[in-house]
């Protein structure tokens, strides 16, 4: 497929452009559902400065080695001298990067990869490039966020992102199989237009650095991304550049509103969304009947100024510049919801995290590395000892320089010092997913009060384990995920602050919801473990599907328990004292196989003793 | 001896899947979903053997088509000082993915011993060279680790396998037949994964009681004397091996109408799955089903046909619903619109 005959996603080709134009804009991120043709546009693009621009992809499987490059072992030993090769980032120099799947990457690695993309000219933060800078390479990564979305944090340092709109009519999806069948791809004058096409893009360079930018659309841009309440000043930067990339393209040696606004939803959508508004408008994920019939109107609301991170909100509803669409419903000011204040927290009892299954079967892993040296995924190499798992490749390297002057005939001569070893990812330990029920019934006798200060309790806990926590919040009909896994505690404790209560209770969604983020765990770290802590009285009232609300959260439980990385704990909120006790929360931890424990019991001694029950069951 | 694929009694899912997907490989593999004991790997390795000669470049480790443009890195290196690229012919064979298998063993890595021994750098090849050009067959694929099915799908993709670790950079083509099988009560696929997966079929055991007793009757008359048994089935052997060399000729000059696309963009739009990998794929082996029959255009019912493969694992479901179970919502889109 070539670029020019790709239909439809306006704006990921403009994306795509604008930083072939200018890689300083700091690469393109194409997010979308699977099978819409993210991949394919990003092959195309890579074609598009044509031969003799180097095209690199980063392939999932890359050390940190290979993207760095390394010492040369055949020179080295030929040669007695630390010889290095060229690794991929410096192959890429001057043309594109390419890597699928970015979301699956290794953080690691994708952070060395960011790093050497962006050298933003620090001295210029105020003032439009007059020259295009030299860069590294044009970034170009995709990746579908149904499989796990990336860290704000990593988000924000690619310059634009465009979202692949998956839901095209039937024209469109028609004329789109049409391309895709045809035959007439592999006649290269098809590829003229990307020839053209190609040839403006680096007209468009050139003219790049006489394109003018006036204070008043300087004050336009930091206006817009004030307004946006994106933080940082990298929205503003991107912007700037992109515009100016824009008006390049457009032959106007101006930057005018038309430029900026063309730009400005490329540079704000991965900046100001939390992962879960991905979805573009319309599709089915937004689309869920409302029975308040509110929370659709999210979209047109003006975006809040942005609060500085620390300062409180003062008051209930309201003032809050978070970026949740729960909270965001929460300023409309629906009568029956409510923010409730954080209880007063408590020290929980060393909150140890149960049952090790997960963990022996590492460690099982583990000792057949001793052997074979393989097993798990191997991200680098270090000097450090760990379990017998000698990097072979990096060990080579290190003596090869030498063998030269050891001597060597035929074998080469390794030494003690030589050994170098795998350093495996399995760095992000411990996830811990609050489910948090905000539904009416919580509301009742302000049982949320007591709640948020139960997780808040266990928040801290989590800091000083330094686990990665996220949040699940359901309510009304839908469980959202409002807080993806991070390892910012104060963010989750902030978050906690506002979430409002209120409405039905989607158990099944929040079940789901669960699942489908352990999942994307386990594909991302599979010696990851995750501790879902639900936090609920089990009076669900509303359903995912047709089937009975009981049977479905009975399905939902079967699955999780079925899942190898993670456990569960229940912890009830329903008042035990009144004489309405269902206890159907104990229900759902029978179901789950998981531990039970009313808010009390939390505060108690008692936990002590589960906790190291627990510990003497794992042992 | 392998048992003969034209003798195998039922499945016409099954055999139908693996047949398109061996006239025009892009179809993008098969998944097998069904109990033990089925014969799915049986089907595999009887068509395998079925199948002509593949033509290779003469001492490639990774069964370099000579006449294709993507070569692995020594056969492109090989090219460069020669004209022409020796060939030689090689039976297609079914490469088994282990489940235990390492990323290491998958995509391949430096040669240790060599490195050792001669201090040289030599890439030492994995499953995935292996598979090049021939089928793939990884049994339970839901029980592996979900990092090695991502590398496997990246794989499968883009055709290639592009290998940046430990010291080695090395790509070759890695186009293989994706088949498949899981028991879905043992774990569930994430739906990204299937969709990779071009066509997906069921099979159960047969109930019928006649062709349970042929089923056995010529298994047990095939254990006595194969050499007998694949005399007889010899001449429909040779029609199936036949037609399918003929399909694969003719592929490229089948012929499809406008209509036709339309009815498959609007099957995929009532049947609601996500992406366009779906018409790609209805489309694509509808076109091998109608060079298999032997026809000039793509009709409606190669349609009808092909698309319960490609959608049936597509359709949207919550993760504790069975896959296959809009089985039913799926019927009735088919008979509505076709």
């Amino acid at each position: 497929m070539s670029f020019s005959r790709f239909v439809f996603q306006k704006d990921a080709k403009i994306a795509v452009i604008l930083n072939l134009i200018d890689p300083g804009i700091g690469g393109v991120l194409l997010a979308g559902k699977r099978g819409t043709g993210k991949s394919t546009l990003a092959r195309a693009a890579t074609r598009l400065l044509g031969r003799g621009v180097p095209c690199v992809q980063v392939p999932l499987n890359a050390t940190e080695d290979a993207l760095l490059g390394s010492v040369d072992i055949e020179e080295a030993i030929r040669t007695g001298k630390k010889v290095t090769a060229p690794g991929l980032l410096s192959r890429a120099a001057g043309g594109v990067l390419y890597i699928d799947d970015v979301n699956l990457m290794s953080p690691e690695l994708l952070n060395l990869i960011l790093d050497a993309q962006s050298r933003p000219p620090t001295s210029e933060l105020q003032s439009v490039p007059r020259s295009c800078h030299p860069f590294a390479f044009v970034l170009i990564a995709s990746m579908n966020h149904e499989e796990g979305s990336l860290s704000a944090h990593v988000m924000d340092r690619f310059g634009l992102c465009a979202v692949f709109d998956g839901t095209v009519d039937q024209g469109a999806r028609f004329r789109i199989l049409k391309r895709n069948t045809s035959t007439a791809d592999r006649d290269s004058k098809f590829f003229a237009p990307d020839r053209n096409l190609g040839r403006r893009i680096l007209e468009a360079r050139s003219l790049l650095g006489r394109v003018e930018i006036s204070d008043e659309m300087r004050a336009r841009i930091a206006n817009l991304c004030l307004e946006a309440g994106i933080a940082g000043h990298r929205g503003d930067i991107t912007l700037q550049r992109a515009a100016a990339a824009w008006a390049a393209a457009r032959g106007d040696m101006r930057v005018g509103e038309e430029h900026i606004s063309r730009a400005l939803p490329l540079v704000l959508i991965h900046r100001t969304r939390t992962p879960s508004a991905f979805h573009p408008p319309g599709s089915p994920e937004n689309n869920t009947p409302d029975h308040n019939g509110q929370d659709t109107q999210d979209e047109q609301k003006p975006p809040q100024d942005i609060r500085p991170p620390g300062e409180q909100p003062e008051d209930e509803k309201g003032n809050s510049g978070d970026e949740s669409p729960l909270i965001s419903e929460s300023r409309q000011g629906q009568s029956r919801e409510e923010v409730f204040p954080v209880g007063e927290p408590f020290k929980p009892r060393r909150f140890i995290l149960k049952k090790d299954r997960m963990e022996r079967k590492a460690s099982g892993r583990r000792t057949k590395t001793k052997f074979s040296g393989k097993g798990g995924r191997y991200v680098k190499s270090v000097l450090k000892r760990r379990d017998n798992d000698v990097a072979v490749d990096a060990t080579l390297r290190a003596a090869a320089p030498w063998q030269k002057w050891r001597g060597r005939r035929t074998n080469l001569i390794i030494e003690k010092e030589d050994l170098r070893y795998r350093q495996r990812e399995r760095t992000m330990g411990h996830l811990v997913i609050f489910v948090l029920d905000c539904s009416g019934s919580m509301g009742v006798k302000k049982r949320m009060i007591e709640t948020k200060g139960a997780v808040m309790s266990l928040l801290v806990d989590c800091y000083h384990k330094k686990d990665k926590v996220s949040v699940i919040a359901f309510r009304k009909n839908a469980a959202d995920l409002v807080l993806p896994p991070t390892s910012s505690v104060q963010l989750a404790s902030r978050l906690l602050q506002d979430l409002p209560a209120g409405g039905k209770t989607p158990l099944a969604a929040a079940l789901l919801t669960t699942y489908q983020l352990i999942r994307q765990t386990a594909a991302r770290n599979p010696h990851a473990r995750c501790l879902a802590i639900v936090i609920t009285d089990g009076r669900a009232n509303q359903a995912l599907s047709n089937l009975p609300v009981r049977e479905e959260i009975a399905n939902c439980a079967r699955e999780l328990a079925r899942l190898g990385n993670a456990d569960y704990v229940v912890l009830d909120t329903e008042d035990k004292s009144g004489f309405m006790r269902a206890d159907l929360a104990s229900d759902l931890a029978l179901m789950l196989e998981a531990d039970y424990f009313t808010t009390d019991d939390l505060k108690a001694e008692y936990l002590t003793q589960i906790a190291q029950r627990a510990k003497h069951q794992a042992g | 001896m392998i048992f003969p694929f034209t003798a195998i009694v039922g499945q016409e899912q099954m055999k139908l899947g693996l047949v398109l997907n061996v006239i025009d490989p892009t179809v993008g593999g098969l998944l097998v979903m069904g109990e033990k004991g089925t014969g799915k790997s049986t089907a595999v390795r009887a068509l395998a053997e079925l199948l002509p000669d593949i033509e290779v470049s003469a001492g490639c480790l990774f069964h370099c088509d000579p006449e294709s443009s993507t070569l692995c890195t020594s056969c492109t290196a090989k090219l460069a000082g020669q004209a022409t690229l020796g060939r030689e012919k090689k039976k297609m064979r079914v490469v088994e993915l282990p489940l235990g298998i390492t990323e290491d063993r998958l995509i391949g890595t430096l040669d240790i011993e060599h490195a050792l021994k001669h201090g040289e750098k030599r890439f030492d090849p994995g499953i995935l060279a292996d598979a090049n050009r021939n089928f793939l067959y990884v049994d339970e694929v839901n029980l592996l680790d979900d990092h090695i099915i991502d590398l496997l799908l990246d794989s499968a993709a883009m055709g290639n396998n592009v290998v940046e670790r430990e010291g080695v950079s090395f790509s070759h083509p890695a186009r293989f037949i994706l088949v498949g099988t899981m028991n879905p009560e043992e774990g569930d696929l994430r739906p990204q994964l299937l969709d990779r997966f071009g066509l997906c079929v069921r099979v159960d055991s047969i109930a019928d009681l006649d062709q349970r007793v042929e089923i056995f009757r010529r298994r047990s008359a095939f254990d006595l004397d194969p050499d007998d048994f694949l005399r007889a089935w010899a001449p429909e052997q040779q029609t199936l091996s036949e037609r399918i060399i003929a399909a694969r000729r003719s592929l490229r000059q089948v012929e499809w109408t406008d209509e036709i696309l339309r009815k498959v963009v609007e099957v995929t739009l009532a049947a609601q799955v996500d992406g366009h990998r779906p018409d790609i794929v209805i489309m694509r082996a509808a076109r091998a089903r109608a060079a298999l029959e032997g026809h000039r255009d793509i009709t409606k019912e190669d349609i009808r046909e092909t698309a319960h493969l490609a959608l049936s694992h597509r359709m949207r479901r919550l993760p504790f619903e069975e896959p296959g179970a809009g089985q039913r919502k799926l019927e009735s889109v088919l008979a509505n619109i076709l």
